[in-house]
C-alpha cells in the first residue's frame, strides 16, 4: 500500500516538483497551498506524513502543526518542516508546536526524498 | 528531468505573479511605508521564489534573492526602516530578478552574463551596503550520495555495527516510528539481528498504549561510515538515546588510521577520535555535555564513558590515547621555543607602547576632523593595536613555577636546620606572568615562605601533640583571576593568634584599647610596621620586621596582600597582583595645565573641594573629610612650586591610599579613566620626588604618572609648602 | 476498534479487523486485555485484516505475549497480513512470536 504524503506549501512550483519527485519516488501525493486548505484536506484519508512550509499566507506552517496536532485522526503523523537558516526562532516555535523534523531551504528534491525515506518508505 | 518542465512553467508563472504582487505592495508602501501586509508580501515573493529557484538549482538567483530576503527579514522586524531610497532600490531588484530568472529559464546551461552580474552586485550593494562577494552565498545543497554497496559477502557475525536504540516515551505521540528508521537503515546494509526489550510491567493494565516502550539492538552489517548511520536517526534524536558500536573490522579500521594520524598537533582525544571517524561530533557534543551537568560526582574521562556507553570499544581508545601521548611528547621533545634576549622583547614592548599612543593619536585626530569615512579604518586599526600589545605583553609571560620550585630547596634546608619535618606542595605552576612582575615578587615571596617554615610550622613533637600529622605542609598555589595573578602561600601551622595581635598592636598605638576588630582585620595587622609576632626574633625571619615591607613591596607591584588564619589550623596569604607592570589602567587628573595619571587602584574616591564647606587648613596642609583628618597636597603647587599660580574656583580632591595611608590630591579638573602605557622616564629623571614613570598622550602631551607611596609621605610630612622640587616637565 | 471473537472451550479467537497504529492503540489494549481473562487457555489473534502497523501496534503485540506467558495461557498469530509480515521480517520476530507465518502467493516482495 503506497504511502500518502501531503505537501503544504503556498509555492505552486514548489509543489508541483516535489510532487513530482515524491510520485516518482512511489509515494502518493496530496497538495495544499497553506495551513487552511491542508487542514480542510485532512478528513476521511489516510496521511503518512506532512511536508509543510512554513511562510505561508491565510494559515502558516507553526499554527498548521498546532491545529494538526489537535486532530485525533492525524495528531501523530510526522510533520517534516521546510525553513530557511534565518528562521531558527520558528524552528524552536515549530518544534514546540510537534514538528520534529526538518529541511533546510533551499534545497534539491533528493535531500527531501532522503529525510522523507527516514520516516516513512515508499 | 524531462518531466520538470511543466514544472518549469508553473516556476515561471508563479514568479510572475510574486514579482507583480511585490511591485504592487512596493507602490503601495511608497505612500503608506508602515503597511505590514505589503511588507509581508514583498518579502514573500523573494522568500518563495528563492525557495523555489533552489528546487531547480538556479543557484545565481537564490544569492540574489537571498539577499534581498535577508534586507527584507530586518524591514519585517522592524530593524531597518523603509524609505523611498529603499522602495527604489527594491523596485530595482524586483526587475533584476526578473531578468535573471529569464536568463536561466531560456539559457539553463549559460552562466549569468557580465552586465547582468554586475548589477545585481551593485543592487546588493545598495540593499545591504556591503559587496556579497566572498560572504557565504547559500547555495542549493551538493546532493548527498545515497547510495551504498552493500558487501553481501562479508556477514560474518562478529562484524556488525551494533545499535543501540532507547526511545522515549514521547517518539510515537511525535510521529517517529522507530519503525521507519529501522526500515530505513535497511536502505544502508543488512540488518542481521534485533533484540527488542521493553521494560518489566508490573500490570498490563498501567501500559499506556501511546507511550514509547521499545528499546532496540540491532546487529547490523554496513559499509557505511558511523556518521552516515547516526543520520539515519537524525530526526530520533530527541526522542532516543541512540549508541552506534562500530563492528569489530572497523576498530582495526580505525586504528590503522590512528596510526597513520599525522602527529603536527597536539588534539584532544574527541577531536581524534572524530577526525578518524570513530566518533561523531554529535557524540563527543552529547558527551561533553553529560560531563558538564554532571557537577557533583567525579567527572569521568571521555574515553571511560566512550566505552560504558557503547560508542567505542575501548581498545579504539587506548589506541587514541596512545598516539595523543606520543604527539604530545613528540611536540615537547621539538618544543618551538626560541630564545630572545628579553632586552629586546622590552624594546619590542616599548614600540608597542608607542604604536598604542600613536594609535589613540590618530583616533584623536579622526575624531577632530569629523572623518567618518577614515572611522572604520581607525577602528579596525584599533583592535588590531590592541591586539599586537596583549600578544607582545604575552610574550614577556612566564610560569610561576620554576620561581616556586625554587623554595623545595629552601624549605629542604630549613626545616633540617629548625628540625621540623615540612614538605613544599606546589599547583598552578603554569600560571603566567609578566617577567618583570616574576622578578619583583621573589623577595616577598622568600619573606613569607620563611615565615611560614619559622612561625608557621610546628616542631613535630607539639604537632603530634595537637594531633597533627608529624610532617607540616606548606602550599604555594597560583590562579589567575579577572586579570589578575593570585599567589596564596598556606600553611597547616598553628596559625596566628588574634588576641595576642591584639594586644600588641594596642601595646604599639596601631589600636585603640576599646575598638572593636574583625577577627579578619586583626589579622591583617601584622603587615603594620613593628609588629612581630613572635617574642623572640629567629635569624630567619627575623623580629617581624619584614612584614609591612612585603606589603610595601607587593603595593609597589600595584598588588595587595591579605592573610587569613585559623588558630591551631594555619594561616594563608593571598598576594593579588596584576599580570604585567607595562600597562596600567590611570585616571587622569589635571593641576596648572599639566596632566597627571594615578594609578586607577590606588584612587579611594574623588570629592569636590570647596573652601566654604570643607575645613582646609591651607598651612597645616591637612583637610577634614567626614571628620577624619586628611593630609592633602595641591599638586600644581608641589611641582610648580616657582609659578605663581592661580587657584581656579571649582577644584577637586582626589583620595589616594597607599596600604593604610591615605591622603587627597587637589586638581583642578578629572579627566577620568584611561588605559596607560608606562614609559620609564630616563636616568636622569630617574630619582624625581613623587613620579613613577611618564606616558605619552593621544594629542602627543606628555602625562606624568604619579608616585602615589612617595607623595603620601610627602604629604604626611610637610608643614610648609612647596618643598620638594622645581618644575619637572 | 472492531475485532470479532469466536469462544470455544477456552479457546478464543479474535479477528482483527483494523490497523495496529497508534490511532486505535487505546482501544486495541482495551480489548486485547478483555480476552485475557481467567479461564482463557489459548487466545488466537487472526491478523489477516491489519492493513498497517506500526510500533504502537507492535508493542501490543509483544507485551501480550509476554502477559499470555505470565498467566499461563497461549498466544497463536494466524494468517499474518503483508504489514505483518513485513514487521516481522524487519525484527526478525517470527521465532520470538514462534507462529507458523504463511506467506500468501501474492506476496509483493517475492
Amino acid at each position: 500500500m503506497a504511502k500518502t504524503i501531503l505537501i503544504v506549501d503556498d509555492s505552486a512550483s514548489m509543489r508541483q516538483v516535489v510532487g513530482i519527485a515524491l510520485k516518482g519516488a512511489g509515494y502518493e501525493v496530496i497538495e495544499a497551498c497553506d495551513g487552511k486548505d491542508a487542514l480542510s484536506k485532512l478528513t476521511g484519508v489516510k496521511i503518512h506524513l506532512i511536508v509543510s512550509d512554513i511562510n505561508m499566507p491565510v494559515m502558516d506552517g507553526i499554527t498548521f502543526v498546532k491545529e494538526v496536532k489537535q486532530l485525533d485522526n492525524y495528531k501523530f503523523t510526522p510533520i517534516i518542516m521546510l525553513t530557511t537558516e534565518m528562521e531558527d526562532d520558528k524552528k524552536r516555535a515549530a518544534k514546540e508546536a510537534g514538528a520534529k523534523a526538518w529541511v533546510t531551504k533551499p534545497f534539491q528534491p533528493p535531500i527531501l526524498l532522503a529525510a522523507i525515506a527516514k520516516l516513512v518508505l515508499p | 528531468m524531462s518531466n520538470i518542465n511543466p514544472a518549469l512553467e508553473t516556476f515561471s508563472q508563479e514568479v510572475d505573479e510574486l514579482l507583480t504582487a511585490m511591485e504592487d505592495a512596493l507602490l503601495v508602501l511608497e505612500s503608506t511605508p508602515d503597511d505590514a501586509d505589503c511588507i509581508n508580501s514583498i518579502f514573500r515573493a523573494m522568500h518563495t521564489i528563492k525557495g523555489s529557484s533552489g528546487l531547480f538549482g538556479f543557484d545565481e538567483v537564490v544569492a540574489f534573492t537571498h539577499e534581498a530576503e535577508t534586507v527584507l527579514d530586518r524591514v519585517r522586524n522592524g530593524e531597518r526602516e523603509i524609505n523611498a531610497d529603499l522602495i527604489a532600490v527594491l523596485l530595482a531588484c524586483k526587475d533584476h530578478t526578473a531578468q535573471i530568472i529569464q536568463h536561466v529559464l531560456f539559457n539553463e546551461e549559460e552562466p549569468l552574463p557580465e552586465e547582468l552580474q554586475q548589477q545585481g552586485q551593485a543592487l546588493i550593494i545598495q540593499l545591504t551596503g556591503t559587496s556579497s562577494a566572498g560572504t557565504g552565498m547559500p547555495t542549493t545543497q551538493e546532493e548527498k550520495a545515497d547510495h551504498f554497496e552493500v558487501d553481501v559477502n562479508t556477514t560474518d557475525s562478529s562484524d556488525n555495527w551494533m545499535i543501540s536504540l532507547a526511545f522515549k516515551p514521547d517518539a510515537l505521540r511525535n510521529g517517529m516510528d522507530p519503525l521507519s528508521f529501522i526500515r530505513y537503515l535497511q536502505t544502508l546494509g543488512k540488518i542481521i539481528e534485533v533484540v527488542i526489550t521493553m521494560p518489566a510491567m508490573a500490570r498490563i493494565e498501567d501500559m499506556n498504549p501511546e507511550d514509547c516502550y521499545l528499546n532496540f539492538k540491532i546487529a547490523f552489517n554496513s559499509s557505511a561510515d558511523k556518521k552516515t548511520i547516526e543520520d539515519v536517526f537524525e530526526f530520533a534524536e530527541d526522542d532516543c538515546e541512540i549508541a552506534i558500536l562500530p563492528p569489530n573490522s572497523r576498530q582495526e579500521h580505525y586504528l590503522k588510521l590512528l596510526e597513520n594520524l599525522p602527529e603536527d598537533q597536539f588534539k584532544r582525544l574527541g577531536e581524534i577520535l572524530v577526525e578518524i571517524g570513530a566518533l561523531t561530533e554529535k557524540e563527543v557534543a552529547l558527551i561533553l555535555n553529560e560531563q558538564n551537568q554532571n557537577d557533583n560526582d567525579e567527572i569521568k574521562p571521555l574515553g571511560e564513558m566512550l566505552v560504558d556507553k557503547n560508542i567505542l570499544q575501548q581498545p579504539v581508545i587506548e589506541q587514541a590515547l596512545k598516539k595523543q601521548e606520543a604527539v604530545k611528547q613528540k611536540i615537547n621533545k621539538e618544543s618551538n621555543y626560541i630564545r630572545v634576549d628579553a632586552a629586546k622583547l622590552g624594546y619590542l614592548i616599548n614600540l608597542v607602547g608607542e604604536l598604542v599612543i600613536s594609535g589613540a593619536a590618530m583616533r584623536l585626530m579622526v575624531d577632530k576632523h569629523g572623518l567618518s569615512d577614515v572611522d572604520d579604518v581607525a577602528s579596525t586599526m584599533s583592535h588590531l593595536v590592541e591586539d599586537i600589545r596583549d600578544t607582545a605583553l604575552q610574550l614577556r609571560m612566564v610560569q610561576i613555577g620554576e620561581t616556586f620550585t625554587r623554595f623545595q630547596r629552601v624549605v629542604h634546608d630549613v626545616s633540617k636546620e629548625l628540625g621540623k619535618q615540612i614538605q613544599l606542595q606546589i599547583t598552578g605552576g603554569d600560571s603566567e606572568l609578566d617577567k618583570t612582575v616574576v622578578e619583583k615578587i621573589n623577595d616577598p615571596l622568600t619573606h613569607l615562605v620563611r615565615n611560614s617554615l619559622d612561625h608557621g610550622i610546628e616542631t613535630p613533637a607539639v604537632r603530634a601533640q595537637a594531633g597533627k600529622p608529624e610532617k607540616g605542609t606548606i602550599h604555594l598555589n597560583a590562579y589567575h583571576d579577572s586579570g589578575r595573578i593570585v599567589i596564596q602561600i598556606s600553611d597547616d601551622g598553628q596559625g596566628l593568634d588574634p588576641e595576642r595581635i591584639l594586644a600588641k598592636a594596642v601595646a604599639k598605638g596601631l589600636v585603640k584599647p576599646d575598638q572593636t576588630l574583625s577577627h579578619s582585620e586583626i589579622y591583617n595587622l601584622i603587615f603594620e610596621p613593628g609588629l612581630s609576632t613572635k617574642e623572640e626574633a629567629s635569624n630567619l625571619s627575623g623580629r617581624g620586621v619584614g612584614m609591612d615591607v612585603v606589603r610595601r613591596n607587593i603595593e609597589a607591584l600595584r598588588g595587595s596582600v591579605f592573610v587569613d588564619s585559623e588558630l591551631g589550623q594555619g594561616t594563608t596569604v593571598t598576594i593579588h597582583l596584576p599580570l604585567t607592570l607595562a600597562i596600567i589602567d590611570g585616571f587622569m587628573v589635571e593641576a596648572q595645565k599639566e596632566r597627571y595619571i594615578i594609578p586607577l587602584s590606588m584612587v579611594e574616591e574623588c570629592v569636590e573641594m570647596s573652601s566654604d564647606e570643607w575645613q582646609i587648613d591651607d598651612t597645616q596642609h591637612y583637610v577634614n573629610l567626614r571628620g577624619h583628618v586628611l593630609p592633602y597636597l595641591r599638586l600644581g603647587d608641589f611641582f610648580h612650586k616657582n609659578k605663581k599660580h592661580t587657584h581656579t574656583e571649582r577644584e577637586s580632591l582626589v583620595v589616594v591610599r597607599f596600604g593604610e595611608a591615605k591622603a587627597g590630591f587637589v586638581v583642578d579638573e578629572l579627566h577620568g579613566e584611561n588605559q596607560t602605557v608606562i614609559k620609564p622616564l630616563g636616568k636622569l629623571f630617574e630619582n624625581l620626588d613623587g613620579i613613577g614613570g611618564a606616558t605619552v598622550l593621544g594629542s602627543g602631551d606628555v602625562a606624568l604618572i604619579l608616585d602615589v607611596q612617595g607623595l603620601i609621605q610627602h604629604a604626611k610630612k610637610r608643614v610648609r609648602p612647596g618643598l620638594a622640587l622645581s618644575s619637572a616637565v | 476498534m472492531s475485532a470479532k471473537a469466536k469462544k470455544n472451550e477456552g479457546m478464543l479467537q479474535l479477528s482483527i479487523k483494523d490497523d495496529m497504529t497508534i490511532y486505535n492503540a487505546e482501544s486495541l489494549k482495551e480489548t486485547l486485555l478483555g480476552y485475557c481473562q481467567p479461564g482463557t487457555q489459548e487466545l488466537q489473534l487472526d491478523l489477516s485484516a491489519v492493513a498497517e502497523i506500526d510500533s504502537a501496534g507492535l508493542q501490543l503485540l509483544l507485551l501480550l505475549k509476554a502477559e499470555a506467558k505470565k498467566r499461563g495461557f497461549v498466544l497463536r498469530l494466524l494468517r499474518h497480513s503483508e504489514a505483518v509480515i513485513e514487521v516481522f521480517e524487519l525484527l526478525k520476530l517470527g521465532m520470538y512470536f514462534g507462529d507458523p507465518i504463511v506467506i500468501p502467493a501474492n506476496w509483493k516482495k517475492s
